[in-house]
């Protein structure tokens, strides 16, 4: 049995993962196991050694990256102090405006009055439908209903009426 | 010198110098951008993330209660920078497009060490790390990442879980799938 055709296969995988005592037993007394596990530990060990190599910088990337970081880390320093700063200042214009906002004369006063002729105009308009319910003829009509008194001889006694017919007579 | 920085940044992490601070850079600083380079396979966003790295660690130091290794919380920052880096698909395909991605496998086979007894040997290796490094290219950023923090940076499974943010029983199936993987290209090579 060659390497391409191990049928203990998941025997290794379990040794390289964790210690598996059971995987291990075997691998000890299996020949291809053995072989096979030796083989990819040596691939893994140079491709570990091969991406550490990849990684190596020269000693100026080093520096130059690690001034980045402190300057990014004194401009963060900064910004924190300036937004440290500014809150007391927007937290008193906040008060101040509420303070100003509170007193508000203007509005306070105005609109109570308006409010009064609005109910006022409202009040006529109710004594005006009310006082038209009471008489018996709309308004409209009050010429024509005088008519018909007058040729019924029913005029009402009313001073204002009969000066008013007197007035007409004298045209 | 790392006890004192990793006690200074439990005990009070906001207090912490800005020599404190260069001091950790450099001595982190190397490994943090191996770990991005790798991942990412982008040398220039391998450099800007580590910048940024470095960065939100300072800027959330007060948020380190040490109970992993301070390079352990720096890899985890590291990581989920390149996850999200990740997510952001359109700046990976206009490199794509233009032929700018960093996808140097070659590159790599190439920093295979010479030291093999012939250049048959050599070359063997080379196809060998070249076999890997595409079957890691096929795996998910996540198995990527356990597989390269196991077998490159020889980190333990329980410092993977953390740096990952993972269970371990998560990394163990992570390394195995990788490890599979791995194993069926240089089969495919044979």
């Amino acid at each position: 049995m060659n390497s391409t055709d191990n049928t203990h296969d998941p025997l290794v995988e379990r040794a390289l993962v964790s210690f598996d005592l059971a995987a291990e037993h075997h691998i000890a007394g299996c020949q291809p196991c053995q072989a096979e596990r030796d083989h990819l530990e040596k691939a893994l060990r140079e491709f570990a050694g091969a991406n550490r190599e990849y990684a190596k910088r020269p000693e100026d990337f080093w520096e130059v990256q690690a001034a980045r970081i402190r300057a990014a880390r004194r401009e963060s320093d900064t910004k924190s102090q300036l937004t440290m700063a500014l809150v007391p200042s927007v937290v008193v214009l906040l008060l101040a405006a509420f303070a100003v906002l509170g007193r508000a004369p203007d509005t306070r006063t105005t609109r109570p009055a308006a409010a009064v002729a609005q109910v006022d105009a409202d009040h006529e308009l109710l004594l005006e439908v009310e006082r038209a319910i009471q008489t018996d003829t709309p308004r409209a009509l009050e010429p024509a209903t005088l008519m018909v008194e007058e040729s019924d001889g029913t005029l009402p006694l009313d001073p204002a009426l009969r000066n008013k017919e007197t007035r007409s007579h004298e045209n | 010198m790392e006890t004192a920085l990793r006690s200074a940044l439990g005990a009070a992490a906001q207090n912490i110098t800005a020599e404190d601070f260069d001091a950790i850079v450099r001595r982190h600083q190397r490994r943090v951008h191996r770990f991005l380079l790798m991942l990412l396979r982008d040398a220039d966003e391998a450099d800007n993330l580590t910048q940024e790295c470095f960065l939100r660690a300072y800027q959330n130091r007060s948020t380190f209660r040490g109970e992993s290794s301070l390079e352990t919380w720096l890899l985890r920052i590291a990581a989920n920078l390149a996850r999200d880096h990740a997510r952001n698909r359109k700046a990976g395909f206009w490199k794509r497009l233009l032929g700018l991605d960093g996808d140097d496998n070659d590159g790599i086979a190439d920093q295979v060490s010479t030291n093999e007894a012939s250049p048959e040997q050599a070359l063997l290796a080379r196809e060998d790390v070249r076999a890997v490094w595409d079957a890691a290219n096929q795996l998910s950023q996540q198995q990527r990442a356990v597989f390269l923090l196991r077998f490159v940076e020889e980190m333990e499974l329980t410092e993977i879980a953390s740096a990952l943010g993972l269970q371990v029983g998560s990394v163990k199936t992570h390394l195995f799938r990788a490890v599979q993987t791995v194993r069926g290209k240089l089969r495919d090579l044979r």
